[in-house]
């Protein structure tokens, strides 16, 4: 996670985030007329934005999709859930690139879900992330008790997965070349010593996985179940939202900044020799 | 297109330091936790709606009342649903659920109306200023702030974008739900590129005057806690401290609501 704070340094990263939040506000806010519960959640086609932003600009995404969506609450529905909206959507544009990392090691790493593999995998996280999302925007209402954790966590869910996985592939395999031709991918503008190794990466991986599946579960299952309310909701769910953060903390990241720096290398190995 | 809640006024709210009213946001938020008799979440209101009224921001009120009528309704429904109570109303209803629900729309109404005076009261460049002086790393906030400012520019560069491709047969209303969303794509994409484009000319602008040169940065808008700030927060944290004993001694409370 330390690419996270590191990334600060780099004035384009910084103006990378500016832009990703005023682009995801920008199309956020029009649509601030359509709520399916007012004051939490609208219907958003702009949620494909944090995948796309997180799979090109890295940490930069996330920080863009969280103050993205805070500045959309600024237009209207600043409540105290949007501290919640912040946390949830910082995670929603966190965990895509660390995911595709641990999927795509060497090699080919672009995101560009260009073939069947890459696709399938984009789905996985499209799905896996969104119910990492809802999970902690329903756990942290459910907590305040501001609303139900079941209705909030399907309705987000739908809400990040239909645009993520309908407006996704195409905007990525339309977008990356030219990101790629601007000298914006995050792993361009990183070195590899300012993002965190990977460490026990698989391991990272099943533990954003068990997470986000036993957070929506369990959550499901006290409400369902009748065994409690908000606050049990709210405590029951912090194990499984830690297992998130730990895994988050173990995916790294360093290894996707080095592949990249090998295939520049690469592409500019023939150049020189030509010329 | 202007989406900004910002009203021009002159008033003793609008005069006072961003962070005294980041400060009484937040309050508020706590406030509106404190109790949960729908009886006193109303008097929380009409303390909020007043205050809006001093700062001639009630104006707003016309930009969300649908939000706050919707909250109003889909809370009490849903909280009626699921909640449970001990005194039967009607069919699955029980009248501490309804309560309930009732206390829990008022406590969303009243952070949806609180930030809303807050955004009537204060400009953008206050927040970010104000974000900074409270201790924010000061490129965290300018990316807030740069965002915040870019936002009207992005839309209307979408709208411009909209109507071009519109005028070559783009229908964003036709279709199911799923082609609905899949006719964004004509839009999006020159969006996100006509935006993010400018990311490297930006850089090189914010480097080329000295962004991140300095550790200590100064700012051209000016704040500063006055006088007025302290009388503020000395008399919220006042109303808030007196609102905090009475739950303690067990007033505003809801009996019976089983969650």
């Amino acid at each position: 996670m330390k690419e996270v704070f590191t990334m600060w340094r780099h004035t384009q990263m910084v103006v990378l985030v500016a832009l990703s939040a005023a682009i995801y506000a920008a199309v956020l806010i029009p649509l601030k007329g359509f709520p399916i519960i007012p004051g939490l959640i609208e219907i958003r086609p702009a949620n494909v934005f944090p995948f796309v932003f997180s799979l090109l600009f890295g940490p930069a995404g996330a920080w863009g999709a969280a103050i993205g969506n805070l500045i959309g609450d600024f237009f209207g529905t600043l409540t105290v859930g949007s501290i919640g909206g912040f946390i949830g959507n910082f995670f929603l544009g966190l965990l895509p690139y660390k995911l595709w990392g641990a999927f795509f090691r060497r090699g080919d790493v672009e995101p560009n879900p260009n073939t069947a593999k890459k696709l399938a995998v984009y789905v996985a996280i499209v799905i896996i992330v969104s119910l990492v999302c809802a999970s902690i925007i329903a756990w942290f209402v459910a907590l305040l008790e501001l609303f139900p954790f079941t209705p909030v966590l399907l309705l987000i869910v739908s809400n990040n997965v239909i645009p993520g996985i309908v407006l996704g592939p195409i905007l990525l395999i339309a977008l990356y070349p030219r990101v790629k031709q601007f000298g914006l991918l995050w792993t361009e503008i990183m070195e590899p010593e300012e993002v965190s190794a990977s460490r026990l990466q698989t391991l990272g991986n099943v533990l954003v996985w068990v997470g986000g599946i036993g957070a929506l579960i369990t959550g499901l299952l006290i409400e369902a179940g009748g065994f409690g309310g908000g606050i049990t909701v709210g405590l029951a769910l912090i194990p499984f939202l830690l297992l998130v953060v730990v895994g988050a903390f173990l995916l790294g990241g360093r290894e996707q900044v080095e592949a990249a720096e090998e295939m520049m290398a690469a592409d500019e190995a023939p150049e020189a020799r030509t010329s | 297109m202007d989406p900004s809640l910002y009203l021009a006024r002159d008033t003793f709210v609008h005069r006072l330091d961003p962070r005294t009213k980041m400060l009484l946001l937040l309050g508020t938020f706590v406030l509106a936790f404190v109790f949960l008799d729908p009886l006193y979440l109303a008097g929380v209101m009409a303390l909020v709606l007043l205050f809006g009224y001093l700062a001639e921001s009630l104006a707003n009120l016309r930009r969300v009342w649908f939000i706050l009528v919707a909250i109003t309704i889909i809370s009490t429904v849903l909280w009626a649903l699921f909640g449970s109570g001990q005194t039967p109303l009607f069919l699955v209803v029980e009248w501490e659920a309804l309560l309930y629900g009732i206390a829990i729309a008022l406590r969303i109404d009243i952070t949806v109306v609180a930030g809303m005076i807050f955004l009537s009261v204060t400009r953008n460049e206050e927040i970010a200023t104000g974000l900074a002086r409270l201790g924010i790393p000061y490129r965290f906030a300018f990316a807030v702030s740069t965002a915040l400012r870019l936002v009207p520019t992005i839309a209307a560069t979408g709208s411009t974008i909209g109507q071009a491709q519109r005028s070559r047969g783009l229908d964003l209303e036709s279709g199911n739900a799923l082609e609905r969303i899949r006719n964004y794509v004509p839009l999006l994409v020159p969006v996100f590129i006509s935006t993010i484009r400018s990311t490297n000319v930006f850089s090189m602008a914010l480097e080329s005057k000295g962004f991140g040169a300095g550790s200590k940065r100064t700012f051209f808008l000016r704040i500063s806690f006055g006088w007025r700030d302290a009388v503020a927060l000395a008399l919220f944290a006042a109303l808030l401290g007196g609102a905090i004993a009475l739950r303690a001694a067990g007033f505003g409370g809801l009996e019976g609501f089983g969650g």
